[in-house]
């Protein structure tokens, strides 16, 4: 099966040259080009792939910024012409780093890379498939959190809502703040129930804590939250706004 | 006896060797990226002469930063490290400072561009056939 990509690169003879490395190699298969960060994520809110391949300096908004804002783990490789970037690629666990611009040959070796990760990181199936039942949803009032090299018990009533962080998520309490190594999407399933939502691709609010709403943003206890545009009905209905 | 056409050959100012492995021989699609380089550079040019003029030095770098990448696509490698030099004195230099080097680099970009009009027409008539 091929790997689905999307290209974020304001430079269209950039863009050209990848859609054609990945039509040759006939390893990729690419969703779409978006010259900016704004376009590529209205499109990962709608659309999952597995692959960016993500610029950093675009108008608007970096590729780093756009790394901030995913709340799923596609793989990474960062195309640009900058090698002061390496050390943010590195910080930001990107798989691979091209370096634009780059010829056929290593866009294959990149490809190769990513593929021979991806063998590593899948399970060797068991040889008999036991059928095992999901475990059932928390029903407790409290969860603990891997932080700051211990298990946090946090109580949910004390959450006032969580961020996204790429591979990694912001527990904000009105006390402390706690960073955990997850994903947003994994919060949101285990924190389903009546009192939070999630208002934005990178944020889930306890609705109980919310002060006010002002156009498209909620206050929180001195925080300000964005409503995203794919979550405003959702947000209308469950807040019972008149 | 059929004839063994020869490969296109470069203009010695650019990378050939990267070129040549760019393109891996396909001149249809190096005579389509060179077209496409003289549609796109003046207007990125232009950003770079309007942050230039407004003093505006972080969009001068950026778009100094966007044109570098071009530059490369039609093997002017040395002249992305020129455009490098630049983008890195825009985030310590003011305006005044870079009035020198800003010349140079308006100067090896009319170069460039005037090379990459000739390589363009000569990939034209050689896919034509002609060349």
């Amino acid at each position: 099966m091929k790997t689905t990509c999307i290209i974020v690169e304001d430079i269209q003879i950039a863009a050209d040259f990848l859609r054609k490395f990945c039509e040759k190699s006939d390893l990729v298969e690419v969703k779409g080009h978006f010259l900016n960060v704004a376009d590529a994520l209205e499109f990962l809110d709608r659309e999952k792939v597995d692959l960016l391949f993500l610029d950093v300096e675009m108008p608007g908004a970096t590729g780093f910024d756009l790394l901030d804002s995913l709340t799923y783990s596609p793989k990474i490789i960062l195309t640009t012409s900058k090698t002061e970037y390496a050390f943010d690629a590195f910080q930001y666990h990107v798989n691979d780093y091209l370096k634009k611009p780059f010829t056929y040959k290593r866009f294959l070796e990149a490809i190769h890379k990513l593929q021979q990760q991806t063998q590593l990181q899948e399970p060797t199936p068991a040889p008999q498939q036991l059928s095992i039942a999901p475990p059932p949803p928390s029903d407790t009032d409290f969860l603990f959190i891997k932080a700051e090299d211990k298990l946090v018990k946090l109580k949910k009533d004390d959450i006032l809502f969580l961020e996204s962080m790429r591979d990694y998520v912001k527990f904000v309490t009105s006390a402390k703040s706690y960073i955990t190594y997850s994903t947003l999407k994994n919060m949101e399933e285990k924190l389903i129930g009546p009192t939070f939502l999630k208002v934005h691709r990178s944020y889930i609010v306890n609705i109980n804590k919310i002060d006010d709403i002002r156009g498209n943003t909620i206050y929180l206890l001195g925080n300000q939250i964005p409503i995203g545009k794919g979550h405003k009905e959702e947000v209308t209905i469950r807040l019972n706004i008149l | 006896m059929q004839k063994i056409r020869p490969a296109f050959v470069f203009d010695d100012s650019l990378n050939a060797a990267f070129l040549a492995e760019l393109f891996e021989g396909d001149t249809i699609y190096a005579e389509t990226v060179f077209e496409d380089f003289l549609k796109d550079l003046p207007v990125y040019w232009q950003r770079v002469e309007a942050a230039y003029n407004s003093k505006n030095l972080y969009v001068l770098g950026t778009s100094v930063h966007t044109c570098k990448t071009l530059f490369g696509y039609v093997g002017f490698t040395d002249l992305q490290e020129q455009c490098q030099q630049f983008e890195n004195k825009c985030s310590v230099n003011n305006a005044e400072e870079l009035r020198v080097d800003y010349i140079l680099l308006i100067q090896r970009k009319e170069k460039a561009q005037h090379i990459i009009e000739k390589e363009y027409n000569r990939l034209r008539l050689f896919n034509e056939g002609k060349g």
